[in-house]
């Protein structure tokens, strides 16, 4: 039996106008028209060789060619930005996971609410207050500030993540490891540690997921010579639309999606 | 003995990330509320003196420093909350259907839709307004579109207006309106709406009596998770409202990046947040009342 119920329309509208504005970057990034997007002028790689810094026929029409040099080092420099902050916040949001949720301590609602905190407050409060507080001590504006400064909200994530993981956990399980003479740390190693790892593994997923494409704090805190890729592809929006952004637009959208599709493939793993 | 192990152990897991926290999270916050009660240097930077007018700045009020009476910040402030306010009303017009869509379908493919709306959440900010940036410019996909069909003969200005960051905020915060809005939504009885329509309830009724009431707590919490990211935005609008649409986001930045007052800057940023916290609270307090837990 098929019959479109309105609401099922709806439904399907509902999902065209989540989807249709990124499969347009993506159909773009293969139009050959350099002048203008929107008339179809031929299927073309073009756009990804230009950003490969190989030749491109239709590029030679573009009015303007960013360097691919800068690009280059924006998209190092937001990979190690992101693996830096992903181990750190990890290290930390699973620790703060731990001991809020495994030990009876005054101050574990504070933590749990104080936690939420980072997620919750504007970004750009956070942002300013980082780049004053920076400014203050004296720090040079930095990769390092970027880290520091990105880690104070990954750190929430990661946080709720595993505390979710760890509410889910059978604490008789800890505690019949430790009635047949295990020690803690065996009990922690052998137990909780692969009990939680999904939960710690899918943390760690969107804590980069996160460092990758934060675009306010790292505005803020981020000296002037090192740009990660979302503040470079905003610079580039600013001096105009060029058929390229689409091209690289759609490796990141590539990109997302294979670290999103793997983060929620652990999280769904939890029953 | 074991419970000092415990202690200590308890230590090593909190030490590390508590420091951290306490200089890199507390510690710019509590600096940013002492550089709002500063004196702005004349070129940037501060002098470490007391200075009561910042907040005052913003409400408009003349000092000998400064212009003379002129509520322009306040002006942005009313409007940064009157596009914040659209964008949760526009949100929730186009999220309400489609939780209810979501929920009557079979849990195999309902999972599947949850995860095909939760998906764009993680594609990049930057890379979802471009897009409409593409579409809404003036040679953009809307324009061409209307004007292939007749429909207009010029091209529209929609890029850069009031209309423009709303949908902008409106389309990257769908995610979080959706998510709170369906969870009530699920919760809510089919056999409920049926009983309403036998006892003879018209449709609107039944909406209005039962269907609205019991998605209230969804509907509260969706507005305010969309409503303070939004309030506080400033990505959207200089992206996609230019230099046109100024919203509290975009002052601030301009206090910090061009302007160079940074005590006035930090006093924007802290009213900013006053205004995040009383909403949370205010939500909580809400959301603790539908659930009839006792109030601490």
């Amino acid at each position: 039996m098929k019959c479109v119920t309105p609401l099922g329309l709806y439904g399907v509208l509902f999902l065209a106008f989540v989807y249709a504005p990124i499969l347009l970057v993506v159909v773009f990034s293969f139009n050959a028209n350099p002048i203008n997007m929107m008339i179809w002028d031929g299927f073309t790689l073009d756009w990804y060789r230009l950003i490969f810094g190989m030749e491109a026929k239709a590029a030679e029409s573009a009015s303007y060619i960013d360097s691919t040099a800068q690009l280059y080092a924006a998209v190092r420099t937001s990979f190690v930005v992101a693996f830096a902050t992903t181990a750190i916040s990890t290290l930390f949001g699973t620790a703060l996971a731990l001991a809020v949720s495994r030990f009876r301590f005054r101050l574990a609602g504070f933590y749990r609410g104080i936690l939420l905190v980072p997620m919750i407050m504007p970004d750009i409060v956070l942002g300013i207050a980082l780049l004053i507080f920076f400014v203050t001590i004296g720090a040079n504006l930095s990769i390092g500030t970027i880290i520091v400064g990105q880690c104070t909200f990954l750190i929430s994530y990661v946080f709720v993540t595993v505390s979710a993981r760890l509410a889910l956990l059978d604490e008789t399980l800890e505690e019949a490891s430790a009635d047949l003479g295990a020690t803690p740390l065996q009990t922690f190693r052998r137990i909780t540690l692969p009990a939680i790892a999904p939960g710690v593994l899918g943390g760690a997923l969107l804590a980069f997921i996160i460092s990758m494409d934060d675009l306010v704090i790292t505005y803020f805190v981020a000296g002037t010579g090192d740009t990660t890729l979302p503040i470079h592809i905003w610079g580039m929006l600013r001096r105009g639309i060029k058929p390229e952004i689409n091209a690289i637009a759609t490796l990141m959208l590539l990109f997302t999606l294979v670290v999103a599709a793997a983060g929620l493939y652990f999280r769904q793993k939890k029953e | 003995m074991l419970k000092r192990r415990k202690t200590l152990a308890l230590l090593a897991l909190l030490g590390a990330p508590t420091a951290f926290l306490l200089v890199f999270f507390m510690g710019p916050l509590v600096i940013m509320a002492i550089y709002s009660w500063l004196t702005p240097g004349l070129y940037g930077g501060v002098e470490w003196e007391l200075f009561h007018l910042n907040y005052g700045r913003i409400l408009g009020w003349a000092n000998t420093r400064y212009d003379q009476f002129d509520p322009v910040y306040l002006t942005i402030f009313l409007r940064s909350l009157r596009l914040a306010a659209l964008t949760v009303l526009s949100a929730l017009v186009i999220c309400y259907p489609a939780a209810f869509w979501i929920s009557r379908m079979r849990p195999a493919r309902r999972n599947l839709a949850l995860f095909a709306i939760t998906l764009p959440f993680f594609v990049s900010l930057i890379v979802r307004l471009f897009a409409w940036v593409l579409i809404l410019r003036p040679t953009g996909f809307l324009n061409q579109a209307l004007m292939g069909l007749g429909l207009i003969e010029t091209p529209l200005e929609i890029i850069y207006t009031d209309a423009a960051v709303i949908i902008g905020m409106t389309y990257i915060f769908i995610p979080f309106m959706f998510l709170p809005l369906y969870a009530s939504v699920e919760k809510l009885d089919p056999a409920l709406i049926e009983a309403s329509g036998d006892l003879g309830a018209t449709r609107l009724q039944t909406f209005l009596r039962v269907i609205l009431p019991a998605t209230a707590p969804g509907i509260a919490a969706g507005a305010v998770i969309t409503f303070i990211p939004a309030l506080g935005n400033f990505i959207v609008p200089s992206v996609l409202g230019g230099a046109k649409v100024l919203m509290i986001g975009n002052l601030i930045e301009q206090q910090f990046l061009s302007a160079r007052n940074w005590p006035f800057g930090a006093a924007l940023a802290m009213l900013l947040m006053a205004g995040v916290l009383i909403l949370l609270m205010a939500q909580l307090r809400l959301a603790r009342a539908a659930q009839g837990e006792p109030r601490r």
